[in-house]
């Protein structure tokens, strides 16, 4: 596995895919999709697809590549060879999501959430894999949010092929199981040795497993704090641990998407706070209102200045 | 993701982001560095920020763009207030007029450094010393020589006709500038058909009356109107909402805008009649489980459910 087209740039999405094996050009094939790295708060998502075709099944299953979970890290380098030798009839892609790609599409102005993300990642794949001619019958996933609707979703956007969405699906299937291995295999090589984009020095890699609820990753979040600019690219901004450190270490950032109460909102938006009314000198200008700025002034947002 | 953020005061800064006027640095004494003055602004009457530079010998007027929402990463560190000075060239005279103003209502011919004097703000008399202070004073004031002495005394005529100048530069600088004058929303890809060449000059000379007017006092701006020409606008904003208060009246109170009187049956309804003392008599009976006469005439209806 080349990961080099995505360490040059690891702020960005990028496939990387294996070549398509002959037989699966010609023949009936399936294929099963898995993620790896959804949850911690470092490091990318990847996404990962499996397609072999269907008479191979049996073969895969030989193979004895099983739900990543269960295995080591040295299993699974060792199952994700195996994998790389079965090349004329397994092939491969994956969509790596950088943790950069995943905190602005999450944080963006209109919200782009994880679940529709990880959708839309799974459709490019299997899209992929029909654009580079493999004659794809059986599709199987592992579920993102409800299995059903998340089935239905597939089922429509491809038609004609037969979309089995299930819970577990990586210990079930084989070829998900396979998927979900390579998926693995590339998130932990690439947490292992990511390129920090910023001049950070000597980098501390104790981050731990990256999950929220790692103490050493915490307080490698906390380590690397910096108050104006928050995080180094590698965290994703967008998961409520990093956010709540943030809040309360870092300096405070206001957008003008931020949703805001209290007389002060109320204020920009021009609304009059109820309690203006009641007050001594209920809601009365600094300046007199016959006297308004003109507006060449106010649309530039021009102003007078009294003092610096 | 439910945290109030609390803004916090706004710290000084000792660094601002400034677009100027080249001259601002570009001056012939180098020991003369440009200063930021406060000055008595003609239009609010309070004080503004001015730059007096190269020695006094140019104004320039301070103003800043101010949004919600901005920051400066200037260099290495960054500035909390995205605000952007712009400095750029002003003519003294309206610095100079309400003084001058001020000094004319006693009709006397003065020296204008008796004149132009302010004990809140004293740089003011630094603006005589700019270049086209004294020079152009002609345009706003009478003068007269006594000896090497000069005397002035402010005309109210002369200064409408500079005014007036100034008015008629800004529209041709509006123009040039394509600067959209008219009332409403103009879409740069809308395409006229028709030139509205008369009316667009009016509205040309009152957008320029209303930039000028933002360098004179209301007082002035009002006479320059006049001067131009032009009627004054009555802005809807003036008139008064009609008072909410109703008066109080011994007529049942109901609904100022009721429209479901007149989808009801009773929608003619007539005022009630006098009654004949037969018919009073009977309003005091006990009617209950009486039917009306009417009803022994209609076709019979089922029963109402009770």
């Amino acid at each position: 596995m080349d990961l080099s087209p995505f360490e040059t740039d690891n702020s960005v999405s990028c496939r990387l895919a294996s070549q398509i094996p002959d037989v699966c050009r010609m023949e009936d094939c399936c294929l099963g999709i898995d993620e790896a790295g959804r949850g911690p708060v470092l490091g990318p998502m990847v996404y990962g697809i499996c397609f072999c075709p269907v008479s191979k099944k049996e073969e895969l299953k030989g193979s004895k590549v099983a739900d990543s979970k269960t295995l080591t890290e040295a299993e699974r380098e060792n199952l994700f060879q195996k994998l790389d030798e079965a090349r004329n009839y397994v092939g491969w892609a994956l969509q790596i999501l950088s943790p950069n790609t995943i905190s602005t599409s999450m944080l963006q102005r209109t919200k782009y959430n994880l679940n529709a993300l990880s959708h839309d990642t799974a459709i490019a794949l299997v899209q992929y894999a029909l654009d580079s001619g493999v004659q794809l019958k059986e599709v199987y996933v592992d579920t993102v949010g409800p299995a059903e609707k998340y089935e239905e979703k597939l089922s429509q956007r491809f038609p004609g092929i037969e979309v089995t969405v299930r819970p577990k699906a990586d210990s079930l299937f084989p070829i998900v199981s396979a998927a979900s291995i390579c998926a693995k295999v590339a998130r932990d090589r690439v947490v292992k040795a990511w390129n920090f984009a910023e001049d950070l020095g000597e980098v501390d890699t104790d981050y731990g497993s990256g999950y929220p609820n790692d103490p050493k990753t915490k307080a490698w979040l906390l380590k690397y704090l910096d108050p104006v600019f928050g995080y180094p690219q590698f965290v994703r901004f967008s998961w409520s641990t990093a956010q709540t450190l943030m809040d309360s270490k870092a300096v405070t950032v206001h957008w003008d998407d931020d949703e805001e109460d209290g007389e002060k909102a109320a204020q920009r938006q021009k609304n009059r706070s109820m309690l203006s009314y009641f007050s001594a000198s209920a809601g009365v200008n600094d300046q007199n209102p016959n006297q308004q700025t003109h507006r060449f002034l106010t649309e530039r947002r021009l102003k007078s200045l009294n003092t610096l | 993701m439910a945290t109030k953020k609390k803004r916090t005061a706004n710290v000084q800064n000792d660094s601002w982001v400034v677009v100027a006027a080249d001259s601002v640095i570009d001056t012939q004494s180098p020991e003369s560095d440009p200063a930021f003055v406060r000055l008595r602004n003609p239009f609010t009457d309070a004080a503004s920020l001015y730059m007096l530079g190269g020695g006094d010998v140019q104004l320039y007027e301070v103003k800043v763009f101010e949004e919600d929402f901005h920051s400066w990463f200037v260099g290495q560190t960054v500035q909390r207030d995205g605000r952007l000075l712009f400095v750029t060239p002003m003519d003294p005279l309206y610095l100079i007029l309400p003084y001058l103003i001020k000094a004319g209502k006693e009709g006397k011919f003065q020296p204008v450094d008796q004149v132009v004097m302010d004990e809140e703000l004293p740089a003011c008399s630094r603006l005589l010393s700019c270049t086209r202070s004294l020079a152009s004073m002609h345009q706003i004031a009478e003068e007269k020589e006594v000896g090497s002495r000069k005397f002035h005394r402010y005309s109210q005529e002369k200064t409408m006709n500079w005014l007036k100048k100034k008015v008629e530069r800004t529209v041709v600088a509006l123009k040039k500038r394509n600067i959209s004058v008219g009332e409403g929303v103009k879409s740069t890809t809308y395409v006229r058909v028709k030139l509205e060449s008369d009316c667009h000059e009016e509205d040309y000379l009152r957008y320029a009356h209303g930039l000028i007017s933002e360098y004179i006092s209301e007082d002035l701006s009002k006479a320059l109107l006049k001067h131009l020409q032009l009627p004054e606008l009555t802005s809807p904003k003036e008139t008064e909402p009609p008072s909410k208060k109703r008066k109080l009246s011994d007529k049942p109170v109901e609904a100022g805008e009721d429209y479901t009187k007149f989808n009801s049956a009773d929608f003619a309804r007539k005022p009630p009649k006098k009654m004949t003392a037969a018919q009073k008599t009977l309003s005091k009976v006990d009617k209950t489980g009486m039917k009306p006469m009417s009803s022994f005439f209609s076709p019979k209806v089922k029963a109402e459910k009770k």
